[in-house]
């Protein structure tokens, strides 16, 4: 089987970009958009500095494309890029302090939602504070057992791929996966 | 049975229950355990109060300030740079590089045809000749 027939379909869209297909780019950014900005929410807690980043991250990409090699998943180089972004970001202090209320508007305008269907005054209150100590238990980790657990727990990345973009063994991921969520047990166990 | 939080293997065996990429034998084996033990009960609910965090909606703008960053940057490029990583241009310049190479090699003479031009050479001496002698037979 020719090489170009297992490349997996991001790798081959990136390709494409590279030979100048603008409209490959549009495809990723499509398809990676809403899985890169969370995971960068995730790691910052704000949501303008995550939108930021997250523009850094395909502006990388963008800059990438004549100079890529599939050389691994898509999403694990593009992981890779957007772990280092906010490592970065964490390192040089730019989050701005104090979190966003969860209570705030978006900056679209919209209200956050919240899961359950009109919740009593009283339950938004609880599962707003308990968001709260998820929000703090999470920002409390390392930033690269903080890293690890998020795209282990929200972006369905293999302990393979984790082990690549943060340039560890698989074992090594492994125990730090496993001290992160015991970490996360130890804060929030008086959580019903 | 031994806590799994208690060896390496334990507790890969927890964290792959949590992302439920464990076989069935390897998930009945956690379930089993974590019925009898609460500090493994207490690590497989964090993955659930986890699900408390969520992300907020992607703003709709999001595209078109990206796209504008990339248009100004495109137009800070100096224009020979904008070119250069056009895949086209580089193949272009090569082949035009081929072409005046080819063009500037000297050419060895085709044999057939330069014995062609020494006939002819021949036989404009062999008249110029039977030019001069013609007087003389006169």
């Amino acid at each position: 089987m020719e090489a170009a027939a297992v490349l997996e379909q991001d790798a081959q869209l990136m390709l494409r970009v590279g030979e100048g297909d603008d409209s490959s780019f549009a495809l990723l950014l499509e398809r990676h958009r809403g899985p890169v900005v969370h995971f960068l929410y995730r790691m910052v807690q704000n949501q303008a500095v995550s939108e930021e980043l997250a523009q850094e991250v395909f502006l990388r990409v963008y800059r990438s494309r004549s100079t890529y090699e599939p050389t691994a998943k898509f999403t694990t180089w593009l992981f890779r890029i957007a772990t280092h972004v906010a490592l970065n970001s964490i390192r040089d202090g730019k989050k701005e302090k104090g979190h966003e209320s969860l209570d705030v508007e978006t900056s679209d305008g919209m209200e956050r939602q919240v899961a359950d269907s009109q919740p009593t005054v009283e339950q938004e209150l609880v599962q707003n504070v308990k968001r709260r100590e998820v929000r703090q238990a999470i920002e409390a980790l390392p930033a690269k057992q903080r890293a690890a657990v998020l795209m282990h727990k929200y972006e369905g990345l293999d302990y393979a791929q984790i082990a690549a973009v943060l340039s560890c063994s698989e074992s090594a991921i492994k125990s730090l996966l496993f001290r992160a969520y015991e970490s996360l047990r130890g804060r929030l166990a008086h959580m019903a | 049975m031994i806590c799994l939080n208690k060896n390496e293997q334990g507790a890969e065996l927890l964290t792959g229950y949590l992302a439920k990429t464990l076989d069935a034998a390897g998930m009945a084996e956690v379930d089993g355990h974590i019925q009898e033990c609460a500090d493994c009960r207490g690590l497989v609910s964090v993955w659930g109060k986890l699900d408390e965090f969520a992300a907020p909606e992607v703003t709709g703008d999001f595209d078109a300030r990206l796209y504008a960053r990339i248009a100004a940057e495109d137009a800070r490029r100096p224009w020979w740079r904008r070119l250069l990583w056009r895949p086209a241009v580089p193949l272009v310049a090569a082949g035009a590089l081929v072409g005046l190479g080819l063009l500037m090699v000297p050419r060895t003479p085709d044999p057939a045809k330069q014995a062609n031009q020494m006939d002819i050479e021949q036989v404009a001496q062999a008249v110029d000749d039977m030019d001069l002698l013609t007087p003389i037979a006169q």
